[in-house]
């Protein structure tokens, strides 16, 4: 894993004026977005304000209607389900698309970062739900991803899986750099997580922060609560 | 069939387990309690069809079904041994082997490739499919005697009419299990850059596989009837012609026997269609061991 001879400089990604609808509905317009190398960006937004049509679209998964997006490399996802192939061994789904060549001892290293390193032969189906999703990550991984974008991966899982998910993600987010795009609904986790944090609504972004320049996280949480139309602050 | 579950129902019941022990040890969920024993569950299975057989015997023996209606089973052996001696049931039953082999073969291959077009292309699907379910409308050993005027009684018809049989449940299950394959699985294989030969390889044909044998069970099932069927008219050498052979001077002795062998092959046949599922659907929790 030798990520560390790409300089953190330049960005991950970088989308002007994008514009994504849906027949004659228009879900995203002319949203402009820049995520350095190294950078861990959170999404929040309600359901259906555009984020992960947002994300489809880095993905490359559906077409736009105008405006650009400059990616150096191809992204890697991780969806809300693991979406393991159930009829291929650990190792072999980890490897999916790689060159035949060195992809068993690729796989090796990237399920091993995910403690996992002792079940490469073993079956998708005699994973738990955390296990799933934490081979979903090392499949991720293994592409030496610039760009990875996250859609939900936790919102699955139960509360402690999750939290042990957040300490693994953060870990390996910092030894490997890609710039990340965590798309969520969860206030929390966009904190724990994110360097930096946009609040999406109606298909623009609303708002930009940066959580580490918060004096006061109570009032931090219930300004983001409040951007995303919950008020009261019933987080505390 | 039967055969093959209580064979395993043995083999779990040979797992040492002391049965006055067992009543008070809590035991796991899968082994379910039974009041007689698996082992004598299966003798018990067995002795029906025993006593069957020797009340067969018993009558053909005192004369009371005469051997011209049904012969003995003991007789039906030794006529067994006699013609493997004589190298013509070896013959006849190769020669029907091949038959159902080729038939299989050509109809399969037929039907898996426009399953796996019509599967995966819409434009095929318009073009293909109703015609295809049009001629499956109808029972395929309805057009026995079109198939004799058009190929004659030699080994076209018999390979065309095995062909014809087999190729619609393989068509059918193809196309469905290419269908049933998870979008977002497809989208994964998107995600990753794989190719569309790949996307195939590794994502629809796995995702198609319990489907498609499916309908190679089935297949099997289908093909083997039509060749008794195609065998049993104008046919030179095959066990059909063993049987037709033998009704001519009434030895019902081989005319049993043929039905014996028809009956063993289409066993055989199941349970290795079978096996191939156990093998290639491990991953399956509906099929495979655990591993």
């Amino acid at each position: 894993m030798s990520t560390l001879t790409i300089s953190d400089a330049g960005p991950a990604v970088t989308v002007t004026g994008l514009r994504r609808a849906y027949g004659r509905r228009v879900v995203i317009d002319a949203l402009d977005l820049r995520i350095e190398r190294g950078e861990f960006v959170a999404l929040l937004g309600e359901s259906g304000c555009g984020k992960t049509t947002l994300l489809r679209a880095l993905a490359g998964l559906d077409p736009i209607q105008g405006g650009r997006i400059d990616a150096p490399g191809k992204p890697a996802v991780v969806f809300q389900e693991p979406r393991l192939l159930p009829w291929d061994s650990l190792w072999r789904n980890v490897s999916l698309g790689l060159p035949e060549r060195g992809a068993r001892e690729a796989a090796a290293a990237a399920l091993a970062e995910v403690g996992l390193g002792n079940r490469l032969d073993d079956w998708p189906r005699n994973l738990s739900g955390g296990q799933a999703q934490r081979v979903a990550l090392a499949r991720a991984l293994v592409q030496e991803p610039e760009l990875l974008l996250l859609d939900e991966p936790f919102a699955a899982l139960d509360a402690l899986t999750r939290i042990r998910m957040h300490g693994l993600v953060k870990e390996l987010v910092a030894r490997h750099r890609p710039g990340v795009l965590l798309v969520t609904h969860d206030v929390e986790e966009a904190i724990r997580l994110a360097d930096r944090i946009l609040v999406m609504r109606d298909g623009v972004i609303a708002a930009e922060h940066l959580p580490e320049t918060t004096a006061d996280p109570q009032r931090f949480r219930a300004l983001l609560l409040a951007e995303l139309g919950v008020q009261g602050s019933a987080a505390a | 069939m039967s055969s093959l579950d209580s064979s395993f129902g043995v083999r779990r019941a040979a797992t040492p387990q002391a049965p006055a022990a067992a009543k008070r040890v809590r035991r796991p969920i899968s082994d379910p309690p039974h009041r007689i024993g698996t082992r004598a569950h299966v003798a018990l299975s067995w002795i029906a069809p025993v006593l069957l057989i020797a009340v067969w015997e018993w009558l053909a023996r005192i004369g009371w079904v005469e051997p011209q209606v049904l012969p003995a089973p003991s007789k039906v052996v030794a006529t067994a041994w006699k013609l493997t001696l004589y190298g013509t049931l070896l013959r006849d039953l190769g020669t029907s082997l091949l038959r159902a082999a080729a038939g299989f073969a050509i109809g399969g291959g037929i039907g898996f490739a426009l399953g796996t077009l019509v599967g995966f292309s819409r434009l095929a699907e318009a073009l293909v499919d109703r015609s295809v379910q049009m001629i499956r409308a109808i029972p395929f050993l309805a057009l026995l005697p079109l198939v004799i005027v058009w190929f004659g009684v030699g080994e076209g018809q018999k390979i065309f009419l095995v062909s014809l049989g087999v190729a619609f449940p393989v068509y059918i299950n193809t196309t469905l299990g290419i269908r049933q394959v998870d979008p977002k699985l497809l989208e994964l294989g998107r995600v990753r850059g794989l190719s569309t030969a790949l996307l195939i390889r590794r994502i629809v044909l796995p995702g198609a596989l319990p489907s498609i044998l499916t309908g190679v069970r089935y297949a099997l099932a289908t093909a083997w009837l039509a060749l008794v069927v195609a065998e049993t008219i104008g046919a030179q050498a095959g066990l059909g012609f063993l049987a037709m052979d033998a009704r001519e001077f009434l030895r019902t002795d081989v005319i049993v026997l043929t039905i014996v062998i028809y009956a063993l092959i289409g066993v055989l046949a199941d349970s290795m269609a079978r096996l191939l599922e156990r093998r290639l659907l491990a991953w399956h929790p509906n099929y495979g061991a655990a591993r």
